[in-house]
């Protein structure tokens, strides 16, 4: 099996097949060796007037290529942060957040996890009011009688 | 063919960001995820002797919360000093609306923590000895004012 190398031609031999080519005398081969030669870039200016017209062949040949605008890529890349953020947002939401976890053991009923939530807001509400009636029945005389006659009482 | 590679890298530069504020950004929107007390929940929440509850945007006799999530946790002693040292580290720029103190140990606070978002978030902890030592540790995220949550709260018995 005969392996075909792909070849650039460089400058020297593009001259010799340009000059063959305006002479009508390239074979397919070199006719495709030059429109590769041509369509490269940062030729020499000299070749501008050939390049042209194999550059117009290179075009018929080219396929349109897939080409993204330049606002249109920026569009789409919102689209997908923006897609890639909302379909996690509704799987977080999708988690069961109202639950009640019981000695280990989990329940969704509702009922019960809005009594036991109660329950412990109660247990704040309680202790808080419980300290405030301490504060309360604290007599500020009474305490600081006491207070004094722990003095009067070692003095004795 | 310069053009379509190019296209192809910025595409993969998408995917790449998108994967990035999927899994770096979003579950740092969660604004209790900030906080130590979150390990207490983490710890605690599936043991023997601990009442777990987490609520999210559900009406409780009143009480408009966005979040609230309580534990309460029996005859554990160890599991309360973990709680006083996580609201240690919570109330680093928040609010002490209250605090109890006994025999140099904190028994009971109230948080006001700074507003996340439009959120106004409250940590409330008590511990009561008798007649069984018992933790209640309380996260509450809401809309409405967080002074206006513990007046509420507190006016409730």
């Amino acid at each position: 099996m005969k392996i075909r190398r792909k070849h650039i031609i460089n400058i020297r031999e593009a001259d010799l097949l340009i000059e063959k080519y305006y002479d009508g005398l390239t074979s397919v081969e070199e006719e495709r060796q030059l429109q590769k030669f041509m369509t490269q870039q940062d030729l020499p200016e000299r070749f501008e007037a050939d390049k042209s017209i194999f550059g117009y062949f290179d075009q018929k040949k080219h396929k349109p290529s897939f080409r993204i605008y330049p606002i249109l890529r920026w569009v789409a890349g919102a689209a997908v942060i923006l897609t890639a953020v909302f379909s996690l947002h509704l799987f977080m939401n999708t988690q069961p957040s109202n639950y009640a976890c019981i000695d280990g053991k989990k329940t969704t009923d509702i009922l019960k996890i809005k009594s036991t939530a109660l329950a412990s807001l109660s247990e704040i509400s309680s202790t808080a009011n419980e300290v405030d009636e301490g504060f309360k029945n604290i007599n500020n005389l009474e305490l600081m009688e006491q207070q004094l006659n722990v003095f009067s009482e070692s003095d004795n | 063919m310069y053009k379509k590679e190019n296209d192809m890298r910025s595409i993969k530069m998408y995917v790449f960001i998108a994967l990035l504020v999927a899994f770096g950004i979003t579950p740092a929107l969660k604004a209790q995820n900030d906080l130590q007390i979150n390990r207490v929940f983490e710890l605690y929440g599936n043991k023997q002797g601990a009442v777990m509850v987490e609520l999210t945007d559900e009406m409780l006799e009143g009480y408009d919360f966005s979040l609230f999530k309580s534990i309460t946790i029996q005859n554990n002693l160890p599991a309360a000093d973990f709680i006083r040292k996580c609201l240690q580290k919570d109330q680093i720029g928040a609010k002490k609306v209250k605090q109890v103190v006994a025999n140099g140990i904190i028994t009971s606070v109230y948080l006001q923590l700074p507003r996340k978002g439009k959120l106004f978030r409250l940590i409330l902890f008590n511990e009561s000895i008798k007649p069984s030592q018992k933790i209640t540790l309380i996260y509450i995220e809401s809309k409405n004012d967080s002074e206006e949550v513990l007046k509420l709260i507190l006016k409730k018995k």
